[in-house]
């Protein structure tokens, strides 16, 4: 059984220890964390402060993580940690305790940094993202454009892999509806 | 003697997909989310069907565009990053626990 024998014990007591985990776990997820913190904040600043906050907290967890999955389970502490800075510096935003689909929905509107070769289309995909709304397009936006997997991209939103997919599914669908009406690829009947 | 429904299953097993099936199963493919045996089914009809192959073409140029929206990292954030985490990698940022 592959799995149980690289599963960490749930107690490591060293702090050598601690700090060999973090660096095979933690290190190597850096830059991830860093464009999906980019993606929730949408301000470079807050993204370094939220990603350095999200690395203590790794840190402080390490002994209880059970080697499985890296990725997903710091993408949890990064969403968590979002949600208690909003708390803590955004009141406002208790009734939509993470804002995460909304800050999503902004940076989806920028940042187009391929000119593409084919600039009618990829310019009609940017107004179908524009129409999307805000839970198929963060779904776009953490999958299709960041790069996660269904299942890490779950982590983030803080809904079920399943529930991800059928989302992009279906914004996927809208997109590809719009190119249709626009000319740019028309159904074959 | 040969039981119909068992031949009917090998053979729904084996041959290619409708239209209608590429429809349902044509992003689970493209997003090699798709178990094998479907996959290979998909893919045949994809090799005849001119519709579902225009069709395929369409989610591919959608999702290569997508992915070419990645804004980049700033560098330096990163580096500071990096930094801060191999210290905390060595032990040299103290950290509460």
């Amino acid at each position: 059984m592959r799995r149980h024998t690289q599963r960490v014990p749930s107690r490591v007591s060293s702090p050598e220890a601690s700090q060999a985990l973090f660096e095979r776990h933690v290190l190597p997820e850096i830059e991830v964390l860093l464009r999906v913190a980019r993606s929730l904040t949408r301000n470079n600043a807050d993204a370094e402060d939220l990603v350095q906050d999200t690395l203590l907290r790794a840190y402080r967890a390490i002994e209880r993580f059970d080697g499985r999955h890296p990725r997903a389970w710091l993408l949890t502490i990064l969403r968590n940690t979002h949600i208690n800075r909003n708390r803590r510096q955004r009141p406002e935003l208790l009734r939509d305790p993470d804002g995460t689909s909304r800050q999503l929905n902004e940076l989806a509107a920028v940042d187009v940094t391929d000119a593409g070769v084919d600039a009618g289309f990829d310019a009609e995909i940017e107004r179908a993202l524009a129409e999307l709304d805000e839970p198929f397009r963060s779904a776009v936006q953490l999958v299709d454009v960041e790069g996660l997997t269904y299942a890490e991209a779950a982590e983030v939103l803080g809904v079920p892999a399943g529930t991800v997919m059928s989302r992009l599914h279906r914004a996927r669908g809208r997109i590809r509806d719009r190119l249709d009406r626009a000319g740019l690829a028309p159904r074959s009947h | 003697m040969k039981k119909p429904w068992k031949s009917l299953f090998r053979s729904s097993a084996k041959r290619p997909m409708t239209c209608g099936e590429v429809g349902e199963w044509l992003q689970h493919y493209l997003d090699g989310a798709l178990d094998d045996r479907r996959s290979e089914r998909l893919a045949a009809h994809l090799e005849d069907c001119r519709r579902c192959g225009l069709e395929a073409d369409t989610y591919e140029r959608i999702k290569h565009s997508l992915a070419g929206r990645q804004p980049s990292v700033p560098a330096d954030s990163l580096a500071r990053l990096r930094e801060f985490g191999a210290r905390i990698a060595r032990g040299d940022e103290p950290v509460e626990r």
